[in-house]
């Protein structure tokens, strides 16, 4: 029985490789000063998997705790933003890793969503990280384009998986995240 | 009309007309709903219903609001021009930081009523005062009754001139 307990405890540190994204840091944008209105701070927190949301005035971003045990849902925190009438000029999503693999133009799974991560270098990812989220509208048009052109897979234009990713097994029309780290 | 039927109806009819009206009651600020006491910038402590018979512009701004630095640049001018005829401002500053808020201060070469309620939208003023964005001013009349809500800049000087008489 205890030797079966201590597999058990042994195959979970094994997969439990990433638990859960547990907070965010968000800057808005638009024509009006973003930080002088209520309505972004209103709209995220009225997001299901949103615990709490800190407004940083010295950053100019939104602080962001999600729920323990939720599934975070980065194009809900956009529409958020944009349904209150702006939009996202900066998106850092913070996560606990243990030996997580990553590569540049490589895909992988996290918390139950894609991920193709754009600059790395090939290494082990261990304990808290941040990944800035590059797709488009989540940053300005201007750092957009110099993300994309970072890479030649279709992904990029559309932030769903194409073909190029289906041979690792990702359906062609999953949501594909792009992030630097 | 004698009949008392009628007289009811004419009644309920006004009431309905009344209730019909989304205006509500004027806010007033010795409503204690809407009063508050907040830390004034000499280390005294100010309170909004205190200010009840003067013609009063209340002022909800902070230091990092661009738009409401602006505005303190045209707020400067007004104040000027109709102080010695009876205009008073309460600024209140939804600022975190002391430091932040007193640089302002001396910067904007504000000589009028300063508080702070530190909380940024969760301080008790912007709550009560239901301030949603920054800046967001208030036109206040010796009655005590907000007779002005964000007037543009000519509007309030015209309402200005009227509430003090000129």
């Amino acid at each position: 029985m205890k030797k079966c307990f201590l597999f058990v405890i042994a195959t979970l540190i094994y997969i439990a490789g990433f638990s859960q994204f547990s907070r965010a840091s968000l800057q808005a944008s638009g024509l009006t000063c973003a930080m002088c209105s209520k309505a972004v701070k209103v709209a995220l927190e009225k997001v299901p998997f949103v615990k709490e949301v800190k407004v940083n005035i010295k950053n100019q971003e939104y602080s962001i705790a999600f729920k323990e045990d939720s599934k975070a849902d980065f194009d809900e925190l956009k529409k958020a933003v944009e349904d209150a009438g702006f939009s996202v000029a900066s998106l850092k999503v913070t996560g606990n890793f243990t030996g997580i693999n990553v590569e540049k133009d490589k895909h992988l799974q996290l918390d139950g969503k894609n991920f193709h991560f754009l600059n790395s270098n090939t290494q082990v990812l261990n304990g808290e990280k941040t990944l800035t989220i590059v797709d488009k509208d989540f940053l300005s048009a201007k750092e957009y384009k110099k993300f994309s052109a970072a890479t030649k897979m279709e992904c990029i234009k559309t932030g769903k998986a194409e073909e190029c990713c289906v041979k690792e097994g990702i359906h062609s029309e999953e949501r594909v995240y792009h992030v630097i780290i | 009309m004698r009949n008392p039927r009628s007289l009811i109806l004419i009644f309920a009819f006004a009431l309905s007309a009344l209730a019909g009206n989304a205006q509500g009651p004027i806010p007033n600020i010795a409503d204690y709903r809407l009063d508050f006491t907040i830390a004034g910038i000499k280390g005294d402590s100010i309170k909004l219903s205190s200010l009840k018979g003067k013609v009063l512009i209340l002022d909800f701004w902070a230091s990092w609001c661009t738009p409401c630095r602006f505005a303190n640049k045209h707020l400067v001018k007004l104040y000027n021009k109709y102080k010695g005829k009876g205009l008073e401002i309460l600024s209140v500053s939804l600022d975190e930081e002391l430091k932040d808020w007193k640089k302002a201060v001396t910067k904007d070469k504000i000589t009028w009523m300063q508080g702070i309620d530190r909380g940024g939208w969760d301080s008790m003023a912007a709550i009560k005062w239901q301030v949603d964005a920054l800046p967001s001013s208030f036109v206040v009349n010796k009655n005590g009754d907000v007779v002005a809500i964000n007037p543009e800049k000519d509007d309030l000087e015209k309402k200005i001139k009227e509430l003090l008489g000129l």
